[in-house]
């Protein structure tokens, strides 16, 4: 039985200061992992220039490379030109869309985007009072729905969900309680687990925890730069 | 004065919104007159802009940048999910 194995890493927060080392990190990726999965934050400050730094560490891999952005990739309203530089780089790039990769006879589907925040069942925001709240919470829906929906349609052996924001509070064990809500959104988990997944992936808790899981069953991990502690993490799924 | 946990938050909203860092994850305490920043960043120069940040934020206050610099030169592990 052959395994799919996914690299994975987020967070990897590139500027010019430390262009060309990361991808050193990236030596042998190919005998190791089959697909390299990355999920956001990839910039400091979002800008164009550090989009570009992103797309030359990331190109000419000798697997595929699929990448969702971050907070940090929105912040100077330069997003559209990352993703196309990252794709002008190779780069499949998700935005709350779907692509399904051949993988040595697998077809792997990928789904995601950047996804947001709102909080976790229980202790959430809600679609009530002000815009600036009804925006906020609106926003997740629409992500999860869009989600839930690209998983419903895609034709695939496997499906893998990437994320910068978490679906789950256990991966964020280590930040404070008081910023969950800023950390990610239930109504992510709830939307996977409604489709079913094999494995979602995410980043953005800098301080969480790897390893945890969706009320559905399905495997979450946090593969923040800082939370590996190493250049990427790599998951081996089962072949069917 | 100011009371140590708004200067705390103030460096901490410095750190996050400077063009220099933008770095969300650091940890501030202030006790008296000395200011500690905690906390874990991928190069050397990243720390230093922080120190520099919080020092410009909070001129009063002794900066102790304990700042961890984590080399991640190296992949991680492997997991087998069944
Ligand atoms: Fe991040
Ligand atoms: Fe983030």
């Amino acid at each position: 039985m052959t395994e799919l194995r996914i690299a994975a890493v987020g967070d990897i927060h590139l500027g010019e200061d430390v262009r060309g080392q990361y991808r050193k990190s990236l030596d042998g990726i190919g005998d190791r992992a089959d697909i390299l999965m990355v999920a956001g934050d990839l910039t400091r400050h979002g800008t164009l220039e550090e989009g570009r730094v992103v797309a030359d560490e990331l190109r000419d891999l000798p697997i595929p490379v699929v990448a969702v952005l971050g907070n940090h990739d929105y912040h100077s309203d330069m997003q559209h030109e990352i993703a196309s530089e990252l794709r002008d780089a190779g780069v499949i790039v998700l935005n709350d869309d779907s692509a399904v990769i051949e993988c040595d006879g697998t077809r792997l589907g990928v789904v995601g985007g950047k996804g947001f925040g709102g909080g976790f069942a229980g202790k959430c925001a809600s679609e009530f009072g002000e815009r600036e709240t009804k925006n906020f919470v609106r926003h997740t829906r629409l992500i999860a729905e869009s989600w839930q929906h690209a998983l419903k349609e895609i034709d695939a052996d496997r499906r893998v969900v990437l994320s910068h924001y978490s679906p789950i509070k256990e991966t964020l064990e280590g930040e404070p309680l008081e910023i969950y809500p800023f950390l990610g959104s239930y109504l992510l988990a709830e939307a996977v687990d409604t489709a079913g997944a094999d494995l979602i992936l995410h980043g953005h808790a800098h301080r969480g925890t790897e390893k945890g899981m969706t009320s559905g069953g399905i495997r979450v991990r946090n593969v923040a730069l800082p939370v590996l502690g190493a250049a990427y993490a790599v998951y081996c799924l089962a072949d069917e | 004065m100011e009371a140590p946990q708004y200067v705390a938050a103030r460096v901490q909203a410095a750190l996050a919104e400077d063009r220099r860092t933008h770095e969300l994850g650091i940890r501030v305490d202030v006790r008296g007159d000395q200011l500690f920043l905690r906390g874990q960043v991928s190069g050397a120069e990243q720390r230093e802009r922080l120190g520099e940040v919080a020092r410009e934020a909070a001129p009063d206050l002794h900066v102790h940048n304990e700042i961890n610099v984590v080399e991640v030169g190296r992949p991680g592990e492997v997991e087998h999910l069944d």
